[in-house]
């Protein structure tokens, strides 16, 4: 195993730059997933460590050793395809050893190894197919598999997941931070699902236009994004974003005065600078008032009128009008709503988030960053 | 239904499917017919021969018993004749003999077989390789030498025969029979290599690049992952382009005709056909098994491409 180190790295085809400055430290035995829209230059970033892409301008080390130059094979790097790329002439069990037969390994590691990895992913009785023969869950299997037999220094993973159904994928995901865990794999996970990113990274990378928006835990993303676009791309449903005129200490829209000194990590002296702010408040903190224990740092949204129920069983999300803006708000199932029904919701202060109108960024308090 | 055809036009698109197959076979069956009639048959029109008669196949693949000669018996009294030299003996012996009139069909099958041979692994190999360049590899006037290839075939073989030979008359290739044999090989990889690296190029694009990404992850150099991963991938191509190379070999006449003139032991086929066929005495029989003998292996080997030809090897390697 092996850490990894982005240093200014650039990519550009011709004048279009893909990725744009990267830095990025992956430390031995760390799991970092690469998460953003398409076209925001994650999986050019992940083929450039693979080395099947070239890099325009930086460096990128491994086990600090500079490997711009190196051809991919040279790399020590195990890598599982978005589409399996298995070899389609080799039994399933052949794909699995390729890799180590080709790092010359003795018959005996290789049987152990095989017998391994075909254990963990539940692949014995399909050894000696051949990759047609199996389906989309088995071959993908068999594609972790190849990259897992391999004693690779770091391992990648360019949206393993994206072709398998909601459940299969599911159960891969768990699967894969299992492995992870189990042999302290570096890793460089590359997906575009929030969901994938936020339960297998040990630190997330959001990514948007070749740069980086965000590097952290997942839940410091989660609580913490340092914009409006890692705020509304990370969580499900996307955070509530409500434009809020500042009056005093007062944060307003529609009839609803916050009281912006309860709301936590706010610098009132630096938000009296600004005549408007982005109030952030996520679906999954809106509580229906009549469920929730009074506190004195709840706000209290009375009046709403509810134009859509969804009912997902343990949850259900509603629809409304906030500020002028469609915002949802997620209850459970104690919470009996209907639609067209007028309710109450409240927030803790605690989680609401500012945001500066003008350069998107969160509005924090320095110090308690 | 859709597309649901009324009686009249089925007999109508079957009778003109049928004529088409009967305009193309017919040729073939005469050939066939002819070389099993027996000389006294050979003004009957019929497909269907009167006696099976095989011993023009026989003669030309060497299974005919030797003839007995027949002297007569003045001259076997002449041959009694202890004075005469042994040497006397053969000549007036082969004057008896048809020895003459043996046509040496199996040494000209062996010169076509190796020479096609040798073409058709030496072109699918050079081809594979060049066509890998242009399909995957990215380099200056890439394209230009991509079509250029193609230009051999915008000049006809006529307008090239006596260039060419003048040149391997000039660089001496044409003053030995293996030199000549060398220079008509070069014309033969020069004549298959457009189209067998046209054929190769379109099927190595159907291959993923991420095969040979994941072989490149796996360990294998880019060389390594042509040979292990798309050559085996590309078999039934490899062996479709090699049947092709094989059979334009085997059937080219016109090179062969110029540069083999003098050479009557290394005649090929199509050559020794022409000489058969302008013989002062026409023995149809064994004209006709001479072509269909000549024919046969280019069957074989079509029937053999086209079985290959329908399986796709790269199926479930990538998710589409």
């Amino acid at each position: 195993m092996s850490s990894v180190i982005l240093r200014n790295v650039n990519k550009s085809y011709g004048n279009l730059p893909i990725v744009k400055n990267l830095n990025l430290d992956v430390k031995d035995g760390e799991f970092v997933v690469l998460v953003g829209p398409s076209g925001c230059g994650k999986s050019t970033t992940l083929r450039m460590v693979a080395g099947l892409e070239d890099i325009t301008q930086g460096d990128i080390q491994i086990g600090n050793k500079t490997i711009n130059d190196l051809p991919p094979h040279k790399r020590n790097i195990a890598m599982v395809f978005q589409n399996y790329a298995l070899y389609p002439h080799m039994s399933v069990r052949e794909n699995i050893v390729f890799g180590l037969k080709k790092s010359g390994a003795d018959a005996d590691t290789i049987k152990n190894k095989l017998a391994d990895v075909s254990e963990m992913l539940k692949l014995n009785e399909y050894l000696d197919r051949k990759p047609a023969d199996l389906s989309g869950g088995q071959r993908q299997r068999v594609a972790m598999g190849r990259a897992l037999a391999r004693d690779a220094d770091v391992y990648l993973f360019d949206e393993p997941l994206s072709n398998l159904d909601a459940k299969l994928r599911h159960h891969m995901r768990t699967e894969i931070a299992r492995i992870q865990h189990q042999y302290n794999m570096t890793a460089i996970y590359v997906t575009h699902d929030q969901i994938e990113a936020m339960t297998l990274g040990d630190r997330v990378v959001v990514m948007r236009d070749g740069i980086v928006e965000q590097v952290g835990t997942p839940m410091d993303i989660y609580l913490q994004p340092t914009n409006t676009f890692v705020a509304t791309f990370i969580g499900s449903p996307a955070m509530n974003l409500i434009e809020a005129k500042i009056e005093g200490e007062e944060l307003v829209f529609d009839n609803y005065r916050l009281p912006a000194t309860k709301i936590a990590n706010v610098d009132m002296h630096s938000l009296r600078a600004h005549d408007s702010v982005l109030v952030g408040i996520r679906p999954d903190f809106f509580e229906d008032s009549t469920l929730s224990s009074p506190s004195d740092n709840l706000f209290e949204f009375n009046n709403i009128e509810v134009n859509l129920v969804e009912n997902l069983g343990f949850d259900k999300e509603i629809l409304f009008k906030l500020g002028g803006e469609d915002a949802k708000a997620r209850l459970d199932l104690r919470s009996h709503v209907k639609r067209q029904e007028h309710i109450s919701l409240s927030v803790d202060l605690n989680r609401v988030l500012l945001f500066d109108t003008s350069t998107q960024g969160m509005l924090l308090n320095a110090g308690e960053v | 239904m859709m597309n649901k055809r009324t009686p009249l036009q089925s007999v109508i698109l079957y009778t003109l499917v049928l004529a088409l197959v009967i305009f193309c076979v017919f040729p073939f069956l005469q050939i066939l017919s002819t070389s099993l009639k027996h000389p006294i048959d050979w003004g009957n029109p019929s497909l269907i021969p009167r006696i099976l008669h095989l011993d023009a196949y026989k003669e030309l693949l060497g299974l005919m018993p030797a003839k007995e000669i027949d002297v007569p018996a003045s001259i076997q009294r002449l041959l009694d004749n202890p004075a005469l030299s042994a040497e006397k003996k053969q000549m007036l012996l082969a004057k008896f003999s048809s020895g003459g009139d043996v046509f040496p069909f199996g040494r000209y099958m062996l010169n076509t077989f190796v020479i096609s041979f040798i073409t058709g692994i030496c072109s699918t190999f050079l081809a594979s390789l060049a066509a890998y360049a242009i399909a995957r590899l990215r380099f200056p006037a890439q394209s230009l030498m991509a079509n250029g290839v193609l230009f051999v075939y915008m000049v006809g073989g006529v307008l090239l025969m006596v260039p060419l030979y003048q040149m391997s008359v000039n660089v001496g290739l044409a003053s030995s029979a293996g030199g000549t044999i060398f220079s008509l090989f070069l014309i033969y990889l020069i004549q298959t290599l457009p189209v067998a690296m046209y054929m190769l190029g379109n099927y190595f694009r159907t291959i993923p690049f991420s095969l040979e990404e994941a072989a490149m992850m796996d360990g294998c150099s880019r060389v390594e992952a042509f040979w292990r991963i798309i050559m085996p991938l590309s078999k039934p191509m490899l062996f479709t382009v090699f049947i092709y190379c094989f059979v334009i070999a085997w059937n080219e006449y016109l090179f062969a005709s110029v540069f083999l003139k003098q050479y009557q032991d290394f005649h090929t086929l199509p050559l020794a056909l022409q000489t058969l066929f302008t013989s002062k005495n026409a023995i149809w029989d064994r004209i006709m098994a001479a072509s269909m003998l000549t024919l046969l292996p280019v069957i074989i080997c079509f029937m053999l491409a086209n079985r290959h030809l329908s399986g796709g090897l790269t199926d479930g390697g990538v998710k589409g």
